[in-house]
């Protein structure tokens, strides 16, 4: 009785109205990836968000199906390295990692030299890459600043490598300089408290 | 005058070394009144550990902390499109549903702001319902798929 229910519900949940924006064919094999990932206990948001994203704009069905299937295979090899107790956001932020290049080796070391949530730490290590640090610099420079530095130390970092960057900086050079200036930023003063004002991403 | 006052500080001397008249049972009252168990102090013990166990929950907050990881940021997404008509803000946050979030516009700079609960989103601009714009002033999403560009935004839980 109860694996009936909880198939059903399963079921239900599959057939997402959201995935009606698909075409029928598309929806469907889409509809099979998701289905398969929620068995093997990986999340069906990413997966429907990233059809959604093909479908409003405008993509192929095969490359919408070729991109889910991806990123649930990405998402299963982030969960693999990071554990049974990995976030939904931890794991988006983890395949981010792994498609910026840090190995699956590096996910479960920052897994074991940091609590969670790793979320911030991993975008920081996949934007790192996005702004042109070679992987391996970012990967090296974010575990050297994960046990300590708090969430928004990491973000402050990102931001003054992309500044130096921007100024002229080699990508790896401006890396190297500011974990080596680490103790500067995590010693660096909160800016004072004051009205709640939406921030920039 | 001085011999008077001597005579004083004698008798006080005097008064003061005469033995004192002591109840025999003084002894047998005090020892029971040590030994006897003190039901009034007992029951402090409870009442300490309650005050203890408020103080340690007032400091560590636990309901507080629970939520603090889920607490939504405010954040405000903002685009430069002097030439642009119309400008909707879309992610994985909207379900990429150019109609959610439309921005609305001064001189030309276009705004949205939105609460996310922690995590990593992907995001673009769609400009006059067409033309999709990355945010400049975001990371940008490497795995463009879709062959448009995207940013990303992450919201972290604490200390972000």
């Amino acid at each position: 009785m109860i694996l009936a229910v909880l198939l059903i519900a399963a079921q239900v949940a599959a057939q997402d109205p959201r995935l009606d924006r698909l075409d029928p064919d598309t929806r469907a094999q889409v509809r099979v990836v998701v289905d398969s990932a929620r068995r093997i206990g990986l999340p069906a948001e990413p997966l429907i968000q990233r059809a959604l994203e093909g479908a409003t704009k405008g993509a192929p069905g095969p490359r919408i199906v070729t991109a889910v299937r991806r990123l649930s295979a990405d998402l299963g090899t982030a969960h693999a390295a990071l554990g049974d107790g990995a976030s939904v956001p931890e794991l988006e932020a983890g395949v981010a990692a792994l498609r910026a290049g840090a190995t699956p080796e590096v996910l479960a070391k920052l897994h074991s030299v940091r609590r969670p949530p790793l979320t911030m730490a991993l975008s920081v290590l996949a934007d790192l890459v996005a702004s042109g640090v070679p992987a391996d610099s970012a990967a090296v420079a974010v575990l050297a600043l994960a046990p300590k530095a708090r969430d928004a130390d990491l973000v402050e970092f990102r931001r003054a490598v992309e500044r130096d960057i921007a100024l002229g900086a080699p990508p790896a050079a401006a890396t190297s300089v500011r974990v080596n200036a680490g103790a500067d930023v995590l010693n660096a003063a909160s800016p004072p408290p004051g009205p709640a004002l939406p921030r920039r991403p | 005058m001085f011999e008077q006052e001597d005579d004083i500080v004698e008798r006080m001397i005097q008064q003061l070394r005469r033995p004192v008249a002591v109840d025999p049972a003084l002894d047998a009252r005090v020892l029971q009144a040590i030994t006897a168990p003190r039901p009034s102090q007992r029951s402090v013990w409870p009442w300490l550990a309650a005050a203890a166990l408020l103080g340690a929950l007032t400091i560590w907050r636990p309901w507080s902390r629970g939520s603090a990881a889920d607490r939504p940021d405010t954040l405000q997404f903002v685009l430069v499109a002097p030439q642009a008509n119309s400008v909707s803000l879309v992610g994985d946050f909207n379900d990429w549903d150019p109609k959610r979030s439309p921005m609305r516009t001064a001189n030309g700079i276009w705004a949205a702001v939105v609460q996310l609960a922690p995590g990593r989103y992907r995001y673009a601009f769609l400009v006059n319902g067409v033309e999709w714009r990355a945010d400049p002033g975001a990371p940008a999403a490497r795995d463009d798929e879709f062959g448009t560009p995207s940013s990303v935004v992450t919201v972290g839980g604490k200390g972000s």
